[in-house]
C-alpha cells in the first residue's frame, strides 16, 4: 500500500544530478529511468585561442558529448557515450580522439537521516574506447599497435555527504588507466577530486569541482592544471540544464584527468553546458 | 441387495442433506454485519452488473492486486508482464481503503481528517474501497477532459477500467483477463453492511423485507440501503481563483495545509515518486511554491491543482487535477498558509 508517507530514512539528492561539473557525483539514476544527455565545452573564452577572434570560444567546439544513461536499479546505472576527445599533452600530442564511452555506477551506500551513515558512496568505471584512424606515426598514440590500445578507463570511489538542503561536499579518490601512452609520459594516473553544490534557490544551484592529479609528472611546472569548474544547474523538473565554466576541454574522465593541460590564469578556460532529460521506460 | 439398498438411501441422505444446506446458505434469516451490501441487496432482488468473469484464462484476484497495487501482472507460469504504466501505478491516484467518514457524502473537509487518522493519502481520485458497489463513472465534469471517451465509460466498470489504464495512468490498453482481475480484486474491497450507517430501526426494516416483504417493501429496503452510500463519485470542475494574489478569501489554517501537503503535495512528488518535480520538506520547495501561488503560470499551485498539468514533450506523465469533491477552496487556501509560513521560515532546514 503506497500510503502516507513516512518520515524518510535515507538523505535524497545529495546532487541534483549525476554529473557535478567534470566529476561524476554519487547519485545513480533511479530504476527505469532513461536519461539523454548532451555536454558541450566551447572553445577557450580568453587567451591565445580565445577573445572576439573566435567570439570568445563560442565558434569553437572543444569537446561534445552525446549518449545515455539507464537506471537498471535504484543504485546502479549504465551509460553508454560518443564524446569527440579534446585532450592533449604539455608538449602539445593529442590524447584518445573520437570515444565511445562504456561507463556503470555502484551505489554502495546511503546516507542516512539519523546518522547512522553519515556518507553515501558509488563506485565509478568508465571504459573509452578511441574509433579514430590508426596512423602510421610510431610516436603517436594513435599509432595502435594493438587493438586494446586504444583503451582507457577510469575507476572511481566517490564519497559525499549532504550537510543541509543547502551545502553537499564529495571527495572523489581516482585512478585512471591509459594502455598506450607517449614514450615520456605514465600509464597510470591516481588523482583525486572535490566537489561542492550550494543551493540557491529550488531551481538554481551553484556547482564547483577540481580535480587534481597525484602525480609529479602534471604539475603546472610541467605544463598540466588541475581541472577546475564552476557553474550552475537548473532543475526544471525532469530537465536539468548545466551551465558552466572550465579549463578542461575534454569531458570524460579518460581524457580531462590526464590532459588537461589549459591554465585558467592564461584564460584558457571554457563555456560548458549540459542537456539532461529524464524518460520512463 | 441390502448393502445396496443402505448405500443408496446413505447416497440420498447425504445428498438430500447438501441440498438441505444450500437453500438454507441462501438467507439465513440473521442480517449479519459482515455481509456484503451487494449480497443483500440480491437478496432483495437487486443486481449488480460489476460480477467478474473468472473464466477467462489467467483472470485471477491475485494479478488484480498486483496490477492494481505494482502496476504488472503475471502469467500462468508466473513471470511478469510488461508494466501496465511508465509513469504511475493505480494507487499514485486511488486509495483501496475506505477514506470518507460518511459514504453517502463528498466532502473534502471531511474526507482530510478521516485519512489523516488512518495514515492515508489525500488523492485526486475516488478510493476502490467500494468501486463495485457504484455503477456510474467518470461522472459530472470528467466529459470536459475526456470528450466522448467517457460515454461509454458511465455504465460501465471495465470501460471505465480500461480509460483509467490508457487515458488516465498514459499506460498501455488492458487485455479481458486483466480488465476481469482487477475487477476482481476490486469485488474484495466491496461495502459490508458494517461499512454503512444504518441504524437499529433501518436494520429492522431491512430484516423485514428480507423474512417477510412483498416487493414494495423490498423496494423500499433497496432505497434506504443506496440512500447510505454514494453509487457513483461526483465530479466538479472549478477553476483557480481569478484572483490569485487575493485567492479564494479565506483564512488558512497551516496545520491542515501540513497534512494536504504530506499527503498529497508529497506523495507523487517527495523524491520523484511520480513525478520528475521533486519536492521536500526544504525552505527550497516551500520558497518556491509560495512565489508561484499568486502568479499566473504553470507553476501556481491554484493552476496545478484545479486544472492539473498537461504531459510534456517526450514523456506522457502529467499531474490530474483535483475536483471541488477531492480539495476544497478552503483546503487550498490552508495549503497555502502552510507553504507561506514555511516559506518565512518554520521550514525543517
Amino acid at each position: 500500500m503506497l500510503g502516507a508517507l513516512q518520515a524518510q530514512e535515507y538523505t535524497s539528492r545529495t546532487f541534483k544530478d549525476r554529473r557535478v561539473i567534470n566529476t561524476n557525483s554519487v547519485e545513480t539514476l533511479a530504476k527505469k529511468k532513461l536519461d539523454i544527455r548532451i555536454t558541450h565545452r566551447f572553445g577557450d573564452i580568453a587567451g591565445a585561442a580565445g577573445g572576439f577572434q573566435t567570439f570568445f570560444g563560442f565558434e569553437n567546439a572543444a569537446d561534445v558529448l552525446i549518449g545515455a544513461e539507464y537506471g537498471a536499479t535504484d543504485n546502479f546505472d549504465i551509460g553508454i557515450y560518443r564524446s569527440k576527445g579534446a585532450g592533449s599533452t604539455a608538449d602539445g600530442k593529442t590524447g584518445l580522439r573520437q570515444l565511445v564511452n562504456a561507463s556503470a555506477k555502484y551505489k554502495l551506500l546511503r546516507q542516512r537521516n539519523d546518522g547512522g551513515m553519515p556518507v553515501s558512496l558509488a563506485l565509478y568505471g568508465l571504459l573509452s574506447t578511441s574509433t579514430a584512424k590508426k596512423t602510421n606515426n610510431q610516436s603517436s598514440i594513435s599509432s595502435f599497435p594493438d587493438f586494446t590500445d586504444r583503451m582507457a578507463m577510469t575507476f572511481q570511489v566517490i564519497i559525499a555527504r549532504k550537510f543541509s538542503d543547502a551545502l553537499s561536499i564529495q571527495l572523489t579518490p581516482s585512478y585512471t588507466h591509459r594502455n598506450l601512452v607517449t614514450h615520456d609520459d605514465e600509464n597510470g594516473v591516481l588523482s583525486i577530486g572535490a566537489a561542492g553544490r550550494l543551493q540557491l534557490t529550488k531551481v538554481i544551484g551553484i556547482l564547483a569541482d577540481v580535480t587534481l592529479p597525484v602525480s609529479g609528472q602534471r604539475t603546472s611546472p610541467k605544463g598540466y592544471h588541475p581541472s577546475v569548474g564552476i557553474g550552475f544547474d537548473i532543475d526544471t523538473g525532469g530537465h536539468v540544464f548545466q551551465i558552466n565554466l572550465t579549463n578542461s576541454k575534454g569531458i570524460v574522465e579518460t581524457d580531462y584527468i590526464p590532459y588537461t593541460t589549459s591554465d585558467w590564469s592564461a584564460g584558457q578556460f571554457r563555456i560548458g553546458f549540459t542537456i539532461s532529460r529524464l524518460f520512463n521506460l | 441387495m441390502k448393502y445396496i439398498t443402505l448405500s443408496i438411501l446413505s447416497a440420498f441422505t447425504i445428498i438430500s442433506l447438501g441440498l438441505i444446506g444450500k437453500k438454507e446458505a441462501k438467507y439465513v434469516g440473521v442480517l449479519d454485519e459482515n455481509q456484503s451490501v451487494v449480497s443483500v441487496l440480491e437478496l432483495l432482488g437487486e443486481q449488480n452488473p460489476n460480477k467478474p468473469n473468472l473464466s477467462i484464462p489467467g483472470a485471477t484476484v491475485e494479478n488484480g492486486k498486483s496490477i492494481v497495487l505494482e502496476g504488472f501482472s503475471h502469467t500462468v507460469n508466473g513471470s511478469r508482464l510488461r508494466k501496465q504504466s511508465k509513469h504511475f501505478v493505480c494507487t499514485s491516484c486511488h486509495n483501496i481503503k475506505r477514506e470518507d467518514p460518511d459514504l453517502a457524502i463528498a466532502d473534502p473537509d471531511a474526507r482530510l481528517p478521516y485519512v489523516v487518522e488512518r495514515n492515508l493519502p489525500f488523492l485526486q481520485g475516488t478510493t476502490f474501497a467500494g468501486i463495485v458497489n457504484r455503477t456510474k463513472f467518470y461522472n459530472g465534469d470528467y466529459y470536459k477532459k475526456y470528450g466522448d471517451l467517457v460515454n461509454k465509460t458511465r455504465n460501465n466498470i471495465r470501460e471505465a477500467i480500461q480509460l483509467c489504464a490508457v487515458a488516465c495512468s498514459q499506460g498501455r490498453e488492458l487485455d479481458d483477463w486483466e480488465i476481469e482481475s482487477i475487477l476482481a480484486y476490486f469485488w474484495t474491497l466491496e461495502w459490508k453492511m458494517s461499512d454503512l450507517d444504518l441504524s437499529d430501526e433501518d436494520y429492522r426494516t431491512i430484516k423485514a423485507a428480507l423474512e417477510m416483504g412483498g416487493q414494495q417493501e423490498k423496494r423500499q429496503a433497496v432505497t434506504l440501503i443506496k440512500s447510505k452510500y454514494l453509487d457513483y463519485s461526483p465530479a466538479t470542475f472549478i477553476a483557480p481563483p481569478d484572483n490569485r494574489r487575493e485567492g479564494n478569501k479565506l483564512k488558512g489554517e497551516p496545520s491542515r495545509g501540513k497534512q494536504i501537503y504530506e499527503l498529497s503535495c508529497l506523495h507523487c512528488h517527495e523524491d520523484g515518486r511520480y513525478s520528475f518535480f521533486v519536492l521536500d520538506n526544504s525552505g527550497y520547495s516551500f520558497r518556491f511554491l509560495d512565489k508561484h501561488f499568486p502568479r499566473y503560470t504553470r507553476y501556481s499551485p491554484y493552476q496545478v491543482i484545479r486544472w492539473g498539468t498537461s504531459p510534456a514533450t517526450g514523456k506522457k506523465a502529467y499531474m490530474p487535477h483535483y475536483t471541488k469533491e477531492k480539495m476544497s477552496r478552503q483546503q487550498i487556501e490552508d495549503l497555502r498558509a502552510y507553504v507561506h509560513e514555511m516559506a518565512r521560515g518554520g521550514a525543517e532546514q
